[in-house]
């Protein structure tokens, strides 16, 4: 069953997922894997796993929102990474390390990009 | 609640006559109230509370010796208490630290960093830095006769380099000093102008407009005759002035163009006064920051910090509460008292299993931690220094992941040096921390490069820190988002039960060791007062 579930996202993603694989996956080694690992597990008690994460895993405009505006310890991505790029890293999160998750597009984090007002204060050269 | 219970009898003990003030006049009378009965709320910025009639034979147990642990132990300590520090880490300070030779750091993802700098070689990874108007870490550097040197925060010689802007000097080490003649003269030539043909009369009045333009010829160094910016001796020389007819009077620098000046954007470091937090005069300890919570370890008798404690569970009921913990050995161990004050960072406290309610547990989620990148890089020569003639004092950059090169306000003149080859925040801060030690070194060294043609010649070893790889802190400073500050910080400001939260997170000086102090000096003051009243 799960082999078969798991084809059938492979074929409907198809040459998508392929393609954004590699960029997903340096862009995320880059970005991410300082605290969520490389493996997708994170640093128990300090990082949270994105390996069966639900908010990773679920609605697209949950999880790009995090992405862009940064959550608890987490920093915000948005003027870092552009939406094709957040997308990439996106895919990446929920299709490996055992994730089933669909295939992220460049529009649907434009789209939460766009309604993503809140504008935290801009940092200053130096803090402490 | 036994506490409470106490002192609900009908009597008019001083905790009922404290409940009556808050309810008539709000905190503020009740502050001022205890003020008058000594217990010194006035004065919370400058010096410890003062703590008078007795302990009482009340034992707290401090979690952390961080300063917000060791200054409630002091403290508490002279005033009479029974107090017992439980510390993390095999050393006091918590995030005050200066890596040196045998220094010994491994973080979350495994990276092991001995320090190999030289002898006398130092960098601090934590707070480095104390202005002038925080009194309450100074009273310590005082009372502990900690010596102290000035850390150069602002240097006109120190370049400026931004890579992101356009134009000529985009991408080109500038001075700063000649970036804010040009940026400021340049302004306050068209200001002049405008304001002299009368173009601002609706703002100034005859007598206002011939005194703004004489401020503004004195404010940019404009020629007087004509109101025009052309340069002036505060940005430089092309030839250094000296002595006999050659060199004689020198040439003074040529400014840049204004439109060059403009789209550099270098004149983001520009602002007509330094914030608050940044602003001269700023002291450090000599020999390191940690020389301040090494002051508080000497005025305590040995056996009050019991190191490489790692709390499992902090337990309260009515009538104590009882801390367990894993020692040195690994074996569990427990201790009881009476109060807590728990100065463990948020971030790593939400892991423990604490009992206290669901809205204070509510509240510690509601608090973000910083990550927070900083690299020591020892050179072989103070090339800065003899080179450049640049005297401390910090780079601004616009490099991801570099933000800020600072160079030491110590040792001048010596042979070799340590400066901070990056200090940066955020996901720049995270992605550079995903590197081992050398990568990292390798990228702040590579980028230094480009302002300095000496840096990577001589470049010989470093010590990098990355706060939110650290176990026992998971980031550099609590960062409150203004939900939570009315929401969460308020909780976590009271006690729950018998338990004290203190440290920088509990303070609008986050990040800042007088945040820590001042926090701490703040809840032994409730605590006194409780007990007193009890």
């Amino acid at each position: 069953m799960l082999k078969f579930v798991a084809a059938a996202v492979l074929a409907a993603g198809g040459p998508a997922v392929a393609q954004a694989q590699p960029v997903g996956q340096a862009l995320y080694n880059d970005n991410c894997a300082a605290c969520h690992q490389r493996t997708g597990l994170g640093l128990k008690g300090a990082f949270p796993a994105l390996a069966g994460d639900k908010l990773a895993l679920g609605p697209v405009p949950a999880a790009a929102t995090v992405l862009l505006m940064g959550r608890g310890g987490m920093p915000a991505f948005r003027n870092e990474l552009n939406d094709a790029e957040l997308a990439a890293i996106l895919t990446y999160i929920r299709t490996n390390w055992g994730n089933k998750g669909a295939v992220v597009t460049s529009a649907q984090v434009a789209a939460v990009r766009a309604r993503a007002t809140a504008t935290p204060k801009p940092r200053g050269l130096q803090a402490h | 609640m036994d506490e409470l219970g106490k002192s609900v009898g009908g009597a008019w003990t001083r905790r009922r006559f404290f409940e009556q003030l808050m309810a008539v006049g709000g905190v503020s009378l009740a502050m001022a109230g205890m003020d008058a009965l000594g217990f010194g709320f006035a004065s919370a910025q400058t010096a410890p509370p003062p703590l008078p009639g007795g302990a009482k034979n009340t034992k707290v147990i401090i979690l952390g010796a961080g300063l917000a642990g060791l200054t409630s132990a002091f403290e508490l300590r002279k005033a009479g208490y029974t107090v017992q520090i439980l510390e993390a880490r095999s050393f006091a300070g918590g995030r005050v630290q200066a890596a040196r030779k045998g220094f010994e750091d491994t973080d979350l993802a495994g990276n092991k960093q001995v320090c190999d700098f030289d002898e006398g070689q130092y960098i601090n990874i934590g707070p480095w830095r104390i202005p002038y108007h925080h009194q309450s870490t100074l009273h310590y550097v005082k009372q502990f006769g900690v010596p102290v040197e000035l850390f150069n925060n602002d240097n006109d010689a120190a370049y400026v380099y931004f890579e992101k802007g356009k134009g000529p000097l985009a991408g080109k080490p500038i001075r700063k000093g000649q970036i804010a003649a040009d940026a400021r003269g340049y302004t306050a030539e068209l200001m002049a102008k405008v304001a002299s043909k009368g173009d601002l009369d609706a703002a100034l009045s005859p007598t206002d407009r011939q005194l703004f333009v004489d401020y503004l010829v004195g404010e940019g160094r404009l020629q007087r005759k004509d109101l025009s910016y052309t340069g002036t001796d505060g940005r430089g020389f092309d030839v250094l002035p000296g002595a006999g007819v050659s060199p004689g009077p020198g040439r003074e620098s040529a400014p840049y163009a204004f439109a060059d000046v403009m789209s550099s954007r270098a004149w983001q470091v520009l602002s007509s006064v330094a914030g608050w937090e940044q602003q001269r005069t700023m002291l450090e300890p000599v020999g390191g920051m940690d020389m301040i919570p090494k002051g508080f370890v000497k005025a305590l008798p040995p056996a009050t910090i019991t190191y490489n404690a790692l709390v499992d569970r902090i337990q309260q009921n009515a009538k104590g509460v009882k801390v367990s913990y894993t020692d040195a050995a690994g074996k569990a161990a427990e201790v009881s008292g009476d109060y807590i004050i728990c100065t463990i960072p948020l971030s790593v406290l939400k892991n423990i299993r604490m009992d206290v309610s669901k809205p204070f547990l509510a509240a510690m989620a509601n608090v973000a931690y910083a990550p927070v990148n900083k690299i020591g890089l020892q050179m072989k020569t103070r090339f800065w220094e003899e080179k450049h003639h640049i005297y401390g004092g910090h780079i601004y950059t616009d490099i991801p992941g570099v933000g800020t090169i600072s160079l030491p306000s110590t040792n001048w003149h010596g042979q070799k040096g340590v400066l901070l080859g990056y200090y940066s925040f955020g996901g720049e801060a995270a992605k550079i921390s995903a590197l081992p030690p050398e990568e990292r070194a390798k990228f702040a060294v590579m980028h230094g490069q480009k302002i300095f043609p000496e840096y990577a010649e001589n470049f010989e070893t470093s010590f990098s820190k990355c706060w939110h790889l650290d176990p026992h802190n998971l980031g550099g400073w609590a960062e409150w988002s203004d939900e939570g500050r009315k929401s969460a910080y308020p909780v976590l400001c009271e006690p729950d039960g018998r338990i004290y939260l203190s440290g920088e997170h509990l303070s609008y000086l986050t990040g800042w060791q007088a945040g820590a102090i001042e926090s701490a000096w703040q809840q032994i003051a409730k605590l006194h007062a409780r007990v007193q009243q009890a």
